[in-house]
């Protein structure tokens, strides 16, 4: 991986109307970085991913994303480099079959078809998606469209991943894939911004939180630091316990605490 | 009568390989929250559309068997208009649900009392109560359009709560909800039962859900195949053989290969696990 940030955002002022959104936001998100975008409904954080995206462009700073300023581009000129779900993933989806959807990418990249073909496969595989490969994507349910619209963001390899909600309305089978992929994507050195309400997934996959307040960053710290110390972001399940049962240094995921919990042949069980 | 009854209902999406729904049986009360969960594909957001009329009226596709919404078949356009105001729907993309042509927070929210032809005074009054009960207030003169997706999910309800319905078809609706958004949802929903509406809500969120419904009705291809207080069945195994799940301390619970019941919060297991 080359040694380009995948997001940078400076000093950016931005607004739909007369009152901004987003006025004096600096942002720096580097390789392999899982950061959680959070704040208040209607605090910004859809405007900032479509900043990043160049859907949008800001009124004042800059936003340079894997190393290009989104300045005079457009979203087609960064599909090589960051991949991005939509918050309602209906708006994205327009093949006439799964497969055609998450190779549309690519192939606009130009990649040749076994390349696409071997992409489309492999992020298919990754999601379980394989089942609806032949099918039209308005014939799916809502959550298995927006698993077919990660694929999608998923498929080019890019550099910088921009999640909305990536987790909304997933069962539980489907939410451990979409965080596998995210862990093994991260680990891969892919920067990941997610907004998402889901604060136990994001405890589990992401690890530095930024909060937009007021049309600023209010804070950004470690994602744990924040969960269960301050009103509006409560620990979620797992590092609520965690934290309860003097385990707070383990990661808050199923895997890291279960065996910790049998490892204790005392820790009694509690008879019904 | 119940609010909603569905008699060995079947439905399947135009140019789908399989029917959604299977000899599909629900029965909903007013008074009582039940709650829909199911994997991906099960059938229970299908339920709620078949529940509402636009499956098929709006999605096309076959629908076999009965259904009574409100004691009226709502597939036939002229039900459509009876049930107009009496049957809240609140989809999981809240922006395919405002009216569009609102200018404000305030008279979008006002658009079908209007249309129904309530005096003025009580229209006035019936917004300020339901953006309240949202806590919205503060949003009545900004532009619907303009807004995020978590607070025009919040317009969407509190839109549908003027009306005072008496059947809530309710499609994952904290998806775009912080989790202030999602307490004051579940408290609504306990005042709409405690009021007497029937509240169906279609969700994954056993976390949130475990302590706010009276009954959980699991699906698995197509139809319920369990049906019980919420707590009695997210303890046991059943949730988990038909795909479901239950809540994310039960799922630790599950894969630490302890025997059931299984713990629900986490009060209750820290109160196993502490040594």
């Amino acid at each position: 991986m080359d040694a380009v940030t995948p997001l940078v955002l400076e000093a950016v002022r931005f607004g739909y109307g007369a009152e901004p959104v987003l006025d004096g936001v600096s942002l720096r998100i580097g390789a392999g970085e899982g950061v959680a975008l959070l704040g208040a409904n209607g605090a910004g954080k859809t405007t900032l991913t479509r900043l990043a995206m160049a859907l949008r462009h800001p009124d004042a700073g800059r936003v340079v994303t894997a190393g290009r300023d989104t300045a005079g581009r457009r979203p087609e000129d960064l599909a090589d480099v960051a991949g991005y779900l939509f918050q309602h993933p209906e708006a994205q989806l327009f093949a006439r079959t799964v497969r055609a959807e998450v190779g549309f990418g690519p192939e606009r990249l130009g990649w040749r078809p076994e390349r696409v073909g071997a992409a489309v496969d492999h992020v298919l595989g990754e999601l379980a998606l394989e089942p609806y490969a032949g099918r039209h994507p308005y014939d799916l349910s809502g959550p298995t469209r927006r698993l077919v619209a990660f694929a999608a963001a998923l498929v080019a390899n890019p550099q910088l991943l921009i999640l909305d909600e990536p987790t909304a309305g997933l069962d539980r089978a489907a939410r451990a894939r979409v965080a596998d992929v995210i862990r093994r994507r991260r680990a891969a050195g892919v920067a990941v911004l997610a907004v998402t309400h889901d604060l136990g997934f994001a405890a589990g996959v992401l690890d530095r939180a930024v909060v937009l307040e007021g049309t600023q960053v209010s804070r950004d710290l470690p994602l744990v630091a924040l969960l269960g110390n301050h009103p509006r972001f409560p620990a979620p399940p797992l590092l609520d316990l965690a934290r309860r049962l003097g385990l707070g240094g383990a990661a808050p995921t199923i895997q890291a605490l279960a065996p910790l919990l049998t490892s204790h042949p005392e820790t009694g069980t509690l008879e019904a | 009568m119940s609010a909603l009854q569905l008699e060995g209902v079947g439905f399947t999406y135009p140019g789908a390989p399989a029917p959604a729904l299977r000899r599909c049986s629900l029965r909903a009360d007013g008074g009582a929250v039940t709650w829909l969960m199911g994997a991906l594909g099960a059938g229970t957001s299908t339920a709620l559309l078949v529940a509402a009329g636009l499956a098929p009226r709006h999605t096309g596709g076959e629908r076999t068997g009965t259904v009574l919404t409100l004691g009226l078949d709502p597939a036939t356009p002229s039900s459509a208009t009876a049930l107009g105001g009496r049957v809240a729907l609140v989809l999981p993309s809240p922006a395919t649900q405002l009216s569009g042509i609102a200018e404000t927070v305030a008279q979008e929210v006002a658009f079908a009392p209007a249309n129904l032809g309530w005096p003025r005074g009580r229209i006035h009054e019936g917004v300020a109560g339901a953006l309240a009960a949202l806590d919205i207030a503060h949003l009545a003169h900004r532009d619907p359009g303009t807004l995020s997706g978590g607070e025009m999910q919040r317009i969407v309800i509190a839109a549908m709560l003027v009306l005072q319905p008496e059947l809530w078809l309710l499609d994952e609706p904290t998806s775009a909800l912080d989790a202030a958004g999602r307490a004051i949802l579940h408290r609504l929903m306990r005042s709409e039962a405690a009021r007497g509406a029937a509240v169906v809500i279609a969700s994954e969120d056993a976390d949130g859900l475990a302590g706010v419904a009276d009954r959980l009705v699991v699906f698995e291809e197509g139809r319920p195949v369990l049906d019980r207080r919420p707590d009695v069945l997210l303890r046991g195994g059943e949730v988990w053989a038909a795909g479901a799940g239950s809540t994310t301390i039960a799922e630790l619970s599950r894969a630490t290969g302890e025997a059931e019941p299984r713990p629900l919060t986490v009060e209750e297991g820290v109160a196993r696990w502490t040594r």
